[in-house]
C-alpha cells in the first residue's frame, strides 16, 4: 500500500483500523488471516499495533474512572438553558403548537454524585429527551428529573412530576427510576411514572416493571407490574392496584388528558401545569365534582369553554386568575 | 511451558503446533484485541496449545495456518460471549439481590483482574477523549468506555455499524497521537 503521510503516522492509522475492525461483533477467521498478513509485513506494524493495543487496554482498565472524570468536566458547560433543544409538540385536535419555543432549563446537579444530568420543565412545557442508551423520556409540565448512567447501571430520579419512559433493552445495565420512597426497576419496557403531591403512580404499557421501597427497612411491599396495570401509592402509603388502559395515561404526551370520575380539583391541578394562566376552584364541594371525558389541550379558553359544557360551571376572571363557579 | 525450546524434532510436533510456535506473537496480538489485558490473551494462547495438542498429530492438515486462525477466531468469539454472559449474569444478580439505598445500587466489587490506573493518568486519558470531535468521542465513549457492542453503539447514535467502526478507528489514531509519550 502506498502512503503519502509520514510512515509512522500511516502505520498507526493502519494499526487503528485493524484494532477497530477486530472489534466487529462477527469477527471471523478471514479477518484473523488478513490481520496476520498485515502484521507480518513489517516489524513497524507489530510495534504500532502493540502501542494501539496498550492504549486500548489502558482505557479498558480505567473506563469507569474516565467516565466519572468526563462527567465532572462536562458539568459547568451544561449549566446553561438551551432553547435550541426545546421541542414543539402539536396537540391532538386543533393542531395548535402549545409549547412552541420552550426552553428547558438544564440545571447543574446539586448532588456530588458522579455523572448527573438534570432536566426541568415549567408550566405548559413538554420535553422529549433521548438518553445515551437510546431510551426516550417524555417529560410532562412541571417535572424535575435527573439521569445518571454508568457502565453497570442506568439511574433516573424523578424528583417531581410525570414522565413516560420508553426504555431501550440492556439486560446488563438495569434501568431504575427512583421516585418518592420507591424504586421502579425495568429491563426494557414502556411505562409512566407520576410523582406529584398526591402520591406516586406507575402505569405500564409494555413489559414488566418492579416497584419496591427504596430502603429495605422502609414500609411498603414490592410489586411486579405487567402491561395494563397501574399501581398508586398515596402519601400515607396506601397502595391500590388497578387494571387500566395505558394509552389513557399516556395521552398527555399527545396533548390530551383522559379522566374517569376524577374530582374537578385534580383536573384543574393538571390544567394549571399545562397553562401559564391559573384556574381556581374556591368552592370545595365543586372541587369534588367528578369529571369524565377527554380534554384536548389546545388553549385555555377553549378548554374552559368545553369544561363548562360538561359540568354545571361558569368562569369569571379574577385578578390574574380564572375563577370557576357553580352555574 | 512453551514447547518452543523442546529438543524434539520439529517434524514430530505436527504442522499445527509448528504453525502455532511460528505465529505465536501475531496470534497473541489477535486475541488481545478482544481481551481486557495481555495476561488474559496469554491464557487464551495456553488454551490454544491444549486444543492443538488434542488434534491428532497424524491428521492431514493441509493449511495449518488457516486452521490455526480458525481455532483462534472461535476461541476469541467464545471468550467474548462468555464475558458478555458473565456481565449479564452479574446484572441479573444485581437485580435480584442488590439492596438499593436511596435509589442507588450498592456498587459492586471491582473485578479481580481490574488494573488500577493512576489518577493523573486517568485525567490525561479523559482529557484526550474530551478533545475528540463530538461524534468520534460519542462512539468511543459508548463502545469502549460503556462497553456496548458496535451494533448497539450504532443504534444509540443512529448511524451505520460501518460508521461506528470508522469513528473508533479515528479515535484510536487520534488518542494514540495525543497521548504519545
Amino acid at each position: 500500500m502506498i502512503s503519502i503521510v509520514s510512515d509512522e503516522e500511516g502505520t498507526m492509522a493502519n494499526a487503528s483500523a485493524w484494532l477497530a475492525r477486530l472489534q466487529r461483533d462477527d469477527v471471523s477467521e478471514a479477518d484473523a488471516i488478513e490481520f496476520e498478513t498485515w502484521l507480518a509485513e513489517s516489524s513497524a506494524n507489530v510495534g504500532a499495533y502493540r502501542r494501539a493495543l496498550a492504549l486500548w487496554h489502558e482505557y479498558e482498565a480505567a473506563a469507569e474512572a474516565v467516565l466519572v472524570e468526563l462527567a465532572a468536566a462536562n458539568r459547568p458547560a451544561r449549566a446553561v438553558a438551551r432553547p435550541g433543544l426545546s421541542r414543539r409538540w402539536l396537540v391532538g385536535g386543533g393542531g395548535f403548537a402549545v409549547a412552541a419555543g420552550l426552553a428547558i432549563a438544564v440545571m447543574p446537579s446539586l448532588l456530588a454524585v458522579p455523572t448527573i444530568q438534570s432536566y426541568a420543565t415549567g408550566k405548559g412545557q413538554h420535553q422529549r429527551i433521548t438518553l445515551a442508551d437510546g431510551s426516550v423520556v417524555d417529560l410532562d409540565a412541571e417535572t424535575k428529573l435527573s439521569v445518571s448512567f454508568s457502565r453497570s447501571a442506568r439511574r433516573v430520579t424523578l424528583a417531581d412530576g410525570e414522565a413516560i419512559f420508553d426504555v431501550a433493552h440492556d439486560a446488563g445495565r438495569p434501568f431504575t427510576v427512583a421516585a418518592s420512597n420507591h424504586v421502579v426497576r425495568v429491563v426494557g419496557t414502556q411505562f409512566d411514572v407520576r410523582n406529584r403531591h398526591d402520591g406516586l403512580s406507575v402505569t405500564v404499557a409494555r413489559g414488566k416493571v418492579d416497584v419496591r421501597p427504596a430502603k429495605a427497612a422502609a414500609s411498603g411491599r414490592a410489586f411486579l407490574l405487567t402491561a395494563g396495570q397501574r399501581l398508586e401509592i398515596d402519601r400515607t402509603g396506601l397502595e391500590r392496584l388497578s387494571a387500566v388502559d395505558p394509552q389513557e395515561t399516556f395521552s398527555w404526551r399527545s396533548g390530551r388528558l383522559v379522566y374517569r370520575a376524577e374530582p374537578l380539583a385534580n383536573v384543574v391541578a393538571d390544567l394549571n401545569r399545562q397553562f401559564v394562566e391559573q384556574i381556581e376552584v374556591s368552592d370545595p364541594e365543586l372541587g369534588r365534582t367528578p369529571v369524565t371525558g377527554v380534554i384536548v389541550l389546545d388553549d385555555q379558553a377553549s378548554v374552559v369553554a368545553r369544561l363548562s359544557l360538561m359540568l354545571p360551571i361558569r368562569s369569571i376572571p379574577s385578578g390574574e386568575k380564572l375563577l370557576l363557579l357553580r352555574k | 511451558m512453551a514447547p518452543a525450546g523442546s529438543t524434539e524434532q520439529a517434524g514430530e510436533h505436527g504442522p499445527l503446533l509448528d504453525a502455532l510456535i511460528e505465529k505465536r506473537e501475531s496470534l497473541l496480538l489477535f486475541l488481545a484485541s478482544r481481551t481486557r489485558c495481555m495476561a488474559t490473551a496469554e491464557d487464551l494462547i495456553q488454551d490454544l496449545y491444549i486444543k492443538v495438542a488434542a488434534v491428532d498429530a497424524g491428521a492431514d492438515v493441509r493449511a495449518p495456518v488457516a486452521m490455526l486462525y480458525r481455532m483462534a477466531a472461535n476461541l476469541m468469539v467464545d471468550h467474548v460471549r462468555s464475558t458478555q454472559r458473565a456481565s449479564r449474569r452479574n446484572g441479573q444478580w444485581r437485580m435480584d439481590t442488590h439492596a438499593t439505598v436511596g435509589g442507588e445500587d450498592v456498587a459492586g466489587e471491582p473485578a479481580a483482574d481490574e488494573v488500577l490506573v493512576a489518577k493523573e493518568r486517568v485525567h490525561l486519558l479523559a482529557e484526550a477523549v474530551a478533545a475528540l470531535p463530538p461524534k468520534m468521542g460519542q462512539a468511543f465513549r459508548l463502545h469502549k468506555l460503556e462497553g456496548q457492542s458496535q451494533a448497539d453503539t450504532a443504534r444509540a447514535m443512529g448511524v451505520s455499524v460501518k460508521m461506528v467502526e470508522k469513528h473508533i478507528q479515528a479515535a484510536i489514531a487520534n488518542l494514540a497521537q495525543r497521548l504519545r509519550t
